[in-house]
């Protein structure tokens, strides 16, 4: 087996009309990586995750996802091995109860009633909602409805999990809810894609990160190298996050090399630096 | 992009006021209905496509709703032919007319069929009509013409705001279908007909619960921008009847009872 | 009312029809003309409909049941029109979707006025106004649909300014935002604040922005006001913003962390700038200790 979850060769996409969504995207994914994808809305983010997901086929190029093209796969066979979170979860429920929603999936792949349930448990345990198989999901809190949407996406059992936006209009409970899932698969040894406006969240779970602008690659490396950059970013006006910006300024007087992601790492190398 | 959004343009018809769009779309309505000849109904189809041309609309865009027509209209023709009655029988009944209660059913007869021929040019020539205003209208200028018809602001504002909610649907719509694609369910790409019919439901649901979310929402955005609060109300355009539109509007009133005549009398 | 309280709410509970649990309890409340207000707390705490309360969208579209009393420049919302109320406190909402209704930019700025029978050349002037404050000028003949995210919200508030209100109200106007839509519209509401002395009430998670704007915060949960104060001493509460799942700036959060770990900060950072003086202080006191 390849060591690579995705590889994208040369690819490009137009949605007619001669216009590029995507331009000459070269971008491998290793298995059980953490990559962010940052960018300006326009920048090809949804065309390149559709691209991966076989909703949309290459104008040019190569997709090719745990070693198949995506051009030689169905849609919902592609699904079983990566599971694709569409933004905004209201669009995606269609059953009346919790339970339905997320035994959705499996029963389309025609699995037998025992293999269902259990499915379905494991999948609602590992979004908290284990509770809740019962529950109508439109009455359910905005957070709530965007963990079934989860919940169904991981019951197909997917071996890579993409999640675009996924704390779009979420509080920051809900926001951490969602993204400590996220990192719970990643620990388990799934391959994670979040596309996310969201630059704080992006620093603190993201290994690696791909900033897109204007359907091309502008910037693919360790989140940590991708934020020690700002004026790069500044270009297509994306600040790294405030704390990122503080280690920045005080680099010098910190002694640091590299970018800090997150309020305890700041604060341990200022404990450091007093003593 | 939707059959039915305005499609911005400053062909003559674009500048036609809005009243005698509406108008022409009323008689010709009327029209299609009243007339029973193909010749007639085939002539006036021909009539609205070159309008379309001489609107500089997209005609290529009219090939994908075509494609959605055409099962509507076998389902149309296929039942017309089993159900409307008459004496011309083309297939004999299924089912002998000796056995009680249904006997004699299933036969064919060609006066269905030719019926069920007709409402599908009907129904053809009508869709092909509607884009045609809608196209080269904006919106606010329909709403206006409705107004100054008589219809009230409200209800005719809100009538026409509908318009502008069908590409949103049709988007929407897209997106329920990759999510169930991605979802291992591909029954709207290669199932039998019956089992698309059992599946509308896990499209429409969703479909009507967004609908419902977004039209309480634009409720409180209307509400905050004071829509219908007072019966007066100010246009900062207004819509004037030059001679070019009086005289269209005679021309399309000519047109209709020439096609009247040319079908109750000459035909 | 007092010369310069725009905004006051006495004693306001609120139920949503058939329902039983009050969304919002015992609100008390007065906001100062000028006064720019960040309303924060978890989704589901009341922000939504403390906001709809405040320019009479309820009780006047909405029903319910309503306690107590709230008055908008004068106005009892209860008993005040739509209409009237609408001159008085502009909302803007969260979806750029759900509040444009017409094909060309300068028809939706004028579709307020024109409910409100202003005069035609009172709208023409007000598109005029409007766009330049939302930095959408040469913008009249193009349809909204061909506007970015940033900028269909700078013309939702564009056509709530056309109807001249008195306080602007936002619920959440960036959270379907990009980073550039965001910095966009915070540009509008600063100008807004800034330039035209605007007062404001805004929704929101993003607190780096409330730092830099916002006069005072109120956090609301499960219906209720927990605090109402200045940024800075809500962002260094730290029971409270655990209490209502609120983030503080991270500046601010890695403030909190020092003190924590025992650090003494003297003055308590919410920008960056007072970031950058914080840890330069505590580096100093170190060279401090260093030399004696």
């Amino acid at each position: 087996m390849s060591e690579y979850a995705i590889t994208i060769e040369n690819l490009d996409y137009t949605y007619g009309h001669g216009v590029y969504a995507l331009k000459n995207i070269n971008l491998n994914i290793k298995k059980n990586e953490f990559v962010g994808i940052i960018g300006q809305n326009g920048a090809g983010k949804s065309t390149l995750l559709k691209n991966i997901t076989g909703l949309l086929k290459p104008t040019k190029g190569e997709v090719c996802v745990m070693g198949t093209n995506t051009r030689d796969i169905s849609v919902a066979r592609l699904a079983t091995k990566v599971g694709f979170v569409l933004q905004n979860p209201d669009r995606q429920i269609f059953s009346s109860t919790v339970y339905e929603e997320v035994s959705f999936g499996p029963k389309n792949l025609g699995l037998n009633n025992d293999e269902i349930d259990e499915r379905v448990s494991f999948a609602l345990k590992a979004v908290g909602l284990s509770e809740m198989k019962e529950y109508f999901p439109p009455a359910l809190s905005k957070g709530d409805r965007a963990k079934v949407i989860i919940a169904s996406v991981l019951a197909m059992r997917p071996e890579i999990i993409i999640l675009d936006e996924p704390t779009s209009g979420q509080d920051y409970l809900g926001c951490y809810q969602i993204m400590d899932i996220a990192r719970e698969f990643h620990r388990a040894g799934f391959t994670i894609i979040v596309v996310t406006h969201h630059m704080a969240l992006v620093a603190e779970y993201a290994h690696r990160t791909v900033v897109l602008c204007e359907g091309e690659i502008m910037m693919d490396d360790a989140t940590k190298k991708v934020f020690s950059r700002p004026e790069e970013l500044l270009r297509t006006y994306i600040a790294p996050p405030q704390i990122t910006q503080l280690g920045l300024i005080m680099k010098d007087r910190l002694g640091l090399s590299e970018a800090v992601l997150n309020i305890k790492e700041m604060g341990d190398l200022i404990l450091e630096a007093r003593k | 992009m939707s059959l039915i959004e305005y499609y911005p343009g400053d062909t003559f018809f674009h500048r036609l006021d809005p009243r005698v769009k509406i108008a022409l779309l009323i008689i010709m309505t009327l029209v299609i209905f009243a007339v029973k000849n193909f010749l007639v109904i085939g002539l006036i189809f021909a009539t609205v496509i070159v309008l379309w041309s001489s609107a500089k609309l997209p005609l290529y865009k009219f090939k994908t709703y075509f494609k959605f027509l055409f099962s509507l209209f076998v389902i149309l023709i296929i039942l017309q032919s089993l159900f409307y009655g008459g004496n011309t029988i083309l297939v004999k009944p299924v089912i002998p007319d000796a056995v009680p209660l249904i006997g004699g059913s299933g036969k064919v007869t060609m006066e269905g069929l030719v019926f069920g021929f007709l409402i599908s040019l009907r129904l053809l020539t009508l869709v092909a009509l509607l884009p045609l205003i809608s196209m080269t209208t904006p919106v606010h200028l329909l709403a206006l013409g409705l107004v100054r018809l008589g219809m009230s602001h409200k209800i005719a504002y809100t009538a026409t705001t509908t318009i502008n909610l069908i590409p949103t649907l049709q988007a929407e719509t897209r997106t329920i279908m990759d999510a169930q694609k991605l979802r291992g369910f591909t029954t709207f790409e290669d199932g039998k007909w019956w089992q698309k019919m059992k599946a509308y439901p896990t499209l429409v649901v969703p479909l009507v619960i967004g609908a419902m979310r977004g039209a309480q929402l634009m409720g409180v955005a209307m509400d905050a921008r004071a829509f219908g609060t007072s019966k007066e109300r100010t246009y900062i355009e207004t819509i004037k009847m030059n001679t070019a539109d009086w005289v269209t509007l005679a021309l399309i009133t000519v047109y209709a009872v020439a096609a009247l005549i040319l079908n109750f009398v000459v035909l | 009312m007092s010369d310069n309280v725009l905004i006051r709410v006495t004693n306001l509970s609120y139920r949503y029809p058939r329902t039983k649990k009050y969304v919002l309890k015992n609100i008390n409340l007065e906001i100062k003309k000028g006064e720019f207000i960040a309303v924060m707390g978890k989704n589901g705490a009341g922000k939504t409909t403390l906001c709809q309360c405040l320019n009479g969208i309820i009780p006047n579209s909405k029903r319910g049941r309503v306690k107590g009393k709230v008055e908008v420049a004068g106005l009892d919302t209860q008993n005040s029109s739509i209409a009237m109320l609408a001159q008085k406190a502009g909302m803007v909402l969260e979806d750029p979707e759900t509040q444009l209704f017409t094909t060309k930019i300068k028809n939706e700025i004028a579709f307020g006025p024109e409910n409100l029978n202003y005069p035609v050349d009172d709208i023409l002037k007000s598109i005029e106004w409007t766009l330049k404050v939302v930095r959408l000028e040469g913008f009249e003949e193009r349809p909204p649909t061909a506007l970015s995210g940033g900028q269909k919200q700078r013309l939702a508030i564009a056509s709530v300014l056309a109807m001249k209100p008195e306080v602007l109200i936002l619920d959440e106007p960036t959270s379907q935002l990009d980073p550039i839509g965001t910095l966009e519209v915070f540009g509008v509401i600063r100008d807004l604040k800034e330039k035209y002395n605007m007062t404001i009430v805004i929704a929101t998670h993003k607190s780096e922005e409330i730092a830099r704007f916002a006069d005072k915060v109120l956090v609301l949960d499960n219906g209720e006001i927990l605090a109402f104060d200045t940024p800075d001493k809500i962002f260094r509460n730290t029971d409270l913003l655990q209490q209502a799942w609120i983030r503080p700036p991270q500046v601010s959060e890695l403030a909190n962390y020092l003190t924590q770990q025992g650090c003494k900060i003297d003055s308590f950072p919410i920008l960056l700038d007072q970031a950058v003086e914080m840890v330069d202080e505590i580096l100093e006191a170190k060279r401090g200790v260093d030399g004696v």
